[in-house]
């Protein structure tokens, strides 16, 4: 049989080609290790684009960081899999209970925002409530003309066209973020929903993760959904103008999620460094103030083998140098004593 | 090794008696430990999941099954929406596909002229080679947009009398559209074995149908697929395994609506194997993980189950055709 012998040539060559391209790998990734050691993450995605720029600017150590999710990554601490965690979501009661002593330690500010497609308004042009938002993912508002929508839009002309509400379908930060804030809002949505990484959405149709949110509002004429920020300026979804309590319709930008981190200064940070941003009160000084912004933390054992290489690699983290490195990502920076904060749970971390 | 068997005589076994070849204890061995390892596996990866379920058990009991919505923030969670919506696409696939997956296997093998049957069956075989995940992005990009635009309305305007096609879903995405992306991935599996299954079949038994005269439908009726049936069978439960246990692909485009069950199939609705691709990296309490690992455990069955079944339908089919031919 001539076709076998050749299927089994090609088999052979392929594996010899395998075989080979491992060796390389191997052989690389020991010649890396003669400089500096290697530090293990995993976890959230959405900090992700964050961790890689460190990655690259940090020289002491190699950063090996795996986007698998806030919660697979808070599951791989947890059974110290990987040397560190990153959780958008601060810890629930029982997943604090199973990392058994980790630290959460908040390293970046960013935020969650809601994106749309409606036939005919550009970018920036819709204005939105958290009362319209939470009664549109509710199921109360189904048309974008309703009289709801239409009294804070003046002017735009909405078209008499179904809403279709878009969320994740798997756990995630943002909608924990997203939950929280129309639960502040809104107590119709805390009775009913909740906040949580994955709540039971009465309405709608559920994207998995970031693209597949993003995808489904894109193909869709009137569709609503959210998404974290780096997403939506990377892939040019339309962005909504949302009221906050000092009652401006604000932007999501790096400026307005640095007035909604002005919250901390004025709130005790407790020891488990558990801070929410939504929603912030109603004052002049958060005028301009995103509401549904977010801190993303590292999640470190209290006692690591490693805890020498991680607070160094996470005090670089926390640095000026660093911070400022990723607002191109549409992170911003951290207020001055989020970061002491910060930096006085990392000095826990021991050996 | 001799044993006695129940009459006191000594039995042997094939390979007994004869001079031992060291290849032949090599060959036992290895095979004898492939079998035993994938058992052995199989034990274990049930133990497992089972054991990962007993919080979800003895919290929900039996009820668990048939109780639809997913809500761990109020401990309320239900396969009853998942195991309807895994076995409408499941099933439907099947239908699609099957009719699909025979044309192409006697395109290829009986009607497609030469020269260009190699590279069809090449990238028909590439289909199945396509990464789920880049199948389901497809699915929401390209396939959903399509089917909402063009396929849904044109169901839902000339079949809309039948329940199954209601209203669209303005997303494009659903149960159909999940049906249709797995129809793609399973049509290889079925169109591949019926292929080698047609090629399979006697030259003479085919001659000796158009010697007598019949047209060529009528040779491939009467003597073809009757003589791959049993054949064409297996190649469906393959298809149909694989249709029910895809995670990705169907998590991307099926919506993972879990608040109900709606026979509209253009409605959204979620599989077993989706909603553990959407949660299970992410569930955030204890409760939540266990009831994952049911959803798991059900799985595993319900997949065991249509094997069972899909076997006995195969013998059946087998002594039909026995009686017949």
């Amino acid at each position: 049989m001539p076709r076998n012998g050749k299927l089994v040539r090609i088999a052979v060559a392929l594996a010899a080609a395998a075989l080979l391209g491992a060796l390389a790998v191997t052989s690389a990734g020991a010649a890396g290790k003669h400089s500096t050691g290697v530090v293990k993450g995993a976890g959230s995605s959405l900090v992700a684009p964050a961790v890689a720029q460190w990655a690259s600017m940090y020289k002491t150590d190699q950063i090996q960081y795996a986007a698998v999710g806030s919660g697979t990554g808070i599951k791989q601490i947890s059974a110290r899999l990987v040397d560190f965690g990153a959780s958008d979501a601060p810890l629930t009661k029982s997943q604090a209970a199973g990392c058994k002593s980790c630290a959460q330690i908040p390293w970046a500010l960013t935020a969650t925002i809601p994106v749309y497609h409606i036939p005919g308004i550009a970018d920036h042009q819709l204005k939105l409530t958290g009362t319209v938002l939470a009664n549109i993912y509710l199921g109360n508002i189904k048309k974008w003309n309703d009289p709801a929508i239409k009294a804070i839009n003046k002017g735009l002309n909405l078209p008499d066209m179904n809403i279709a509400v878009v969320h994740r379908s798997d756990g995630s930060g943002d909608t924990y973020v997203f939950t929280n804030y129309l639960s502040k809002v809104n107590s119709a949505w805390k009775h009913q929903v909740g906040c949580s990484t994955t709540v039971s959405w009465p309405t709608g149709v559920g994207g998995n993760k970031n693209n597949g949110v993003a995808a489904i509002v894109q193909s869709t004429p009137g569709a609503i959904g959210y998404v974290s920020d780096f997403y939506a300026i990377q892939q040019h979804i339309a962005k909504a103008r949302l009221k906050n309590a000092a009652g401006a319709y604000v932007l999501p930008k790096i400026s307005s999620i640095e007035a909604a981190a002005q919250l901390v200064k004025s709130e005790k940070i407790p020891a488990n460094n558990k801070i929410s941003l939504t929603n912030p009160p109603k004052s002049k000084k958060y005028k301009n103030a995103w509401p549904m912004a977010t801190f993303t933390y590292v999640l470190i054992p209290e006692s690591s083998p490693k805890a020498g290489q991680l607070k160094a690699f996470v005090t670089f983290a926390l640095s000026p140098a660093a911070q400022s490195a990723i607002k191109k990502l549409v992170f911003a920076p951290m207020p001055s004593n989020v970061i002491k904060a910060a930096k006085k749970t990392l000095a826990t971390i021991h050996s | 090794m001799s044993t006695l068997d129940a009459t006191g005589q000594t039995t042997r076994r094939p390979f007994e008696g004869r001079r031992v070849h060291p290849g032949d204890v090599i060959l036992q061995v290895l095979a004898g430990g492939a079998a035993l390892g994938t058992v052995i596996l199989l034990g274990l990866l049930v133990y497992k999941v089972v054991q990962g379920a007993r919080l979800s058990l003895s919290t929900f009991g039996l009820g668990f099954i048939g109780s639809v919505g997913w809500d761990p923030l109020h401990n309320a969670m239900g396969a009853g929406s998942l195991l309807f919506g895994t076995a409408v696409t499941a099933i439907g696939a099947l239908v699609l596909a099957t009719p699909l997956a025979l044309g192409i296997a006697l395109f290829l093998t009986e009607l497609a002229p030469g020269a260009i049957r190699g590279p069809v069956t090449a990238l028909v075989e590439t289909l199945a080679a396509i990464p789920s995940v880049v199948i389901g992005l497809w699915g929401i990009i390209v396939l959903g947009p399509l089917l909402r635009d063009h396929v849904m309305p044109a169901l839902h305007s000339t079949l809309g009398f039948i329940p199954l096609f209601g209203t669209p879903s303005p997303t494009g995405t659903g149960i159909f559209t999940a049906i249709v992306v797995l129809t793609i991935m399973i049509l290889p599996i079925i169109s591949s074995i019926s292929r080698e299954l047609f090629l399979g079949v006697p030259g003479e038994l085919k001659e000796a149908a158009l010697g007598l005269g019949t047209t060529r439908w009528e040779m491939v009726r009467g003597v073809m697929f009757p003589y791959a049936r049993g054949g064409i069978a297996a190649a469906m439960i393959l298809g149909l395994g694989r249709a029910v246990g895809e995670a990705i692909a169907v998590a991307q485009v099926i919506g993972a609506f879990d608040n109900g069950i709606s026979w509209n199939l253009f409605n959204n609705g979620d599989t077993l194997a989706a909603k553990l691709a959407n949660e299970f990296a992410s569930s955030t309490t204890n409760l939540e993980t266990a009831s994952l690992f049911y959803v798991a455990v059900i799985l595993l069955v319900f997949s065991l189950a249509v094997n069972i079944l899909a076997q006995v339908i195969v013998r059946r089919v087998d002594r039909a055709q026995g009686r017949t031919v």
